[in-house]
């Protein structure tokens, strides 16, 4: 990090240079990316199951390290920064996970605070904010309701609400829309583009829905085999 | 709003059998403390007394001259007592060769004189027999240490085995303790992910289940001591009241550092407990980015 660039507009939110990974088996499950997303753009990621879409979103989020290649979130090269520091990046960052991952034993509303509380602030400090936005993703009346017993659309929003409470400059989202009906899918993009404008966040979505795609008329990279074959530069938006 | 619920699950059937498992292990840790301690302290209290004591044995000589003999060796150094066993004495002692008619008539017994030494500086039985002979008498002394090396071997023996015994007993505890709060961490490693990917730091992380593991430690842990403190005071009670007090058999009493280790064991079993999520955790975490 170079203290005289500083992490400014110019800077992209998300570069990738030459990145592939590959798991414990022997094929390239990305293979050689390159990829620069300015702050504030919303782009869709999409592609065939298996394409590799998760495990790409996976590598923004700081989840896993490339095989090869090197990954800058917001003029930071991760591989040259300390645990620590990939924590506080962490915190930056928002993620809608394919599979929710929502902790079963905490409430809706203990699940969305859970980041504030992981940066550390106290419960009396967020209550308002949380409740907002609960109300705002259709859950106010669920507050104190179960993971488990919430339906799976129900679920997602919910695992939405988790991701942007702490106003993340990137919000990652896979599949958001997965597990909701046409009207709510439309209902969520809405919030993702609003978010967008508003507090210009970094937005990437991966989905396979291609009427939303086609609706919010937004940049698309297509995967296939982990092979970028259509990245933002080129796509017709 | 209430309380917020802890990041981790208050309990679930996984703990209750990391907690039997923990205090099954302390109580097994503190009794088999807490009898070697028994045991060794008895034997080593009744070599102890054996060791000061010494029989001198009189020939061709008359109850007078073994008073005589008697007092001769109290004169010497290292000596504390010196009397002549009477005769009921002496029927006692050979009541199991004799049966309890006492010893028959004609039969030749030698008189003896019980000798106690000093516990600094005792007399040895050679010096003993050398005063007497020069004094006149026919007269053998036998120092009851030499019966006592052969238990004094034994009791090296036993306490070497009772340390092993101990020590074993307490790597495994700490071992199984290990190794059910791994199993039980990697239950919940949805949790580690999600705090992680959320930004947690390892320590914030690490920090939840070590506070967690050693409550759940000093618990189980305080729970087998007790259990063991009980058995032991039970077993205390009834050798008292059947006032049996052989001298071989491990004699439990509750002394200060048996309570001590009562005391420690739980700690013990926590910072175990502690330690071992701690390494976990941060095992599983240094293993993703
Ligand atoms: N943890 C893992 N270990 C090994 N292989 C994996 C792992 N995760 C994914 N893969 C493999 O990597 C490839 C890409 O998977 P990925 O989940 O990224 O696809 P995707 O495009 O998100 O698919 P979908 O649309 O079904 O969610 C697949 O062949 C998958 O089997
Ligand atoms: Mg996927």
């Amino acid at each position: 990090m170079n203290r005289f660039r500083p992490d400014t507009a110019d800077e992209p939110a998300v570069e990738l240079n030459g990145v592939s990974l590959r798991y414990d088996t022997a094929d390239d499950v990305l293979s050689d990316i390159d990829l620069r997303l300015k702050p504030g753009t919303f782009t869709f990621l999409t592609g065939a199951s298996g394409a590799g879409k998760s495990s790409l979103l996976k590598l923004l989020y700081l989840a896993h390290a490339p095989t090869q290649g090197e990954v800058h979130l917001f003029g930071l090269r991760t591989s040259a920064l300390s645990r620590k520091q990939l924590s506080a990046l962490r915190r930056r960052i928002g993620v809608v996970f394919q599979d929710f991952r929502l902790l079963d034993h905490l409430t809706a509303f203990e699940n969305v605070s859970l980041p504030l509380r992981v940066s550390g602030q106290k419960p009396g400090t967020y209550r308002e904010e949380v409740v907002d936005l609960l109300r705002w993703v259709g859950l106010g009346e669920r507050m104190h309701a179960l993971p488990q017993s919430l339906s799976g659309g129900e679920q997602q929003r919910l695992s939405i609400a988790r991701a942007l409470i702490n106003k993340p400059d990137l919000l990652i989202a896979d599949e958001p829309t997965g597990n909701v009906d046409p009207e709510m899918g439309k209902r969520i993009f809405r919030l993702f583009v609003e978010l967008n404008r508003r507090l210009g966040t970094t937005i990437i979505i991966a989905t396979h829905d291609l009427s939303l795609i086609r609706e919010f008329d937004a940049p698309v990279m297509r995967l296939q085999h982990g092979l970028l074959v259509r990245d933002v530069e080129h796509q017709s938006a | 709003m209430s309380k917020p619920t802890p990041l981790l699950p208050e309990s679930d059937a996984r703990e209750a059998a990391l907690f039997f498992v923990v205090a099954a292990l302390c109580f097994l840790a503190v009794l088999a403390t807490l009898t070697a301690r028994g045991t060794y302290t008895a034997a080593h209290a009744w070599s102890a007394q054996v060791e000061g004591e010494m029989t001198v044995r009189l020939k061709d000589t008359d109850r007078r001259g073994a008073e005589d003999a008697a007092s001769i060796v109290r004169g010497l150094d290292g000596i504390r007592s010196s009397s002549v066993l009477s005769q009921e004495e002496l029927n006692r002692l050979l009541a199991p060769s004799f049966g309890p008619g006492g010893i028959p008539a004609g039969v030749p017994m030698p008189i003896l004189i019980a000798v106690e030494t000093t516990q600094d500086a005792p007399a040895e039985a050679g010096v003993v027999t050398a005063a007497l002979t020069d004094a006149g008498f026919n007269a053998t002394a036998e120092s009851h240490a030499d019966y006592a090396s052969e238990v004094q071997r034994a009791l090296g023996t036993l306490r070497i085995a009772a340390i092993g015994i101990v020590v074993l007993l307490t790597a495994t505890a700490i071992a199984v303790i290990a190794f059910a709060t791994h199993a039980a961490l990697l239950a919940r490693r949805d949790i580690v992910d999600v705090l992680h990917l959320a930004g947690a730091e390892d320590r914030f992380i690490a920090s939840l289940f070590e506070r967690r593991f050693w409550t759940l430690g000093l618990k189980a842990g305080s729970a087998g001591s007790l259990v063991a403190l009980a058995v032991t005071a039970m077993i205390v009670f009834s050798a008292q009241s059947a006032g049996t007090q052989s001298q071989l058999l491990p004699q439990l009493s509750l002394d200060f550092w048996d309570l001590v280790i009562l005391a420690v064991t739980p700690v013990g079993a926590g910072l175990a407990a502690r330690w071992a999520a701690g390494g976990t955790v941060n095992h599983s975490l240094k293993s993703v980015l």
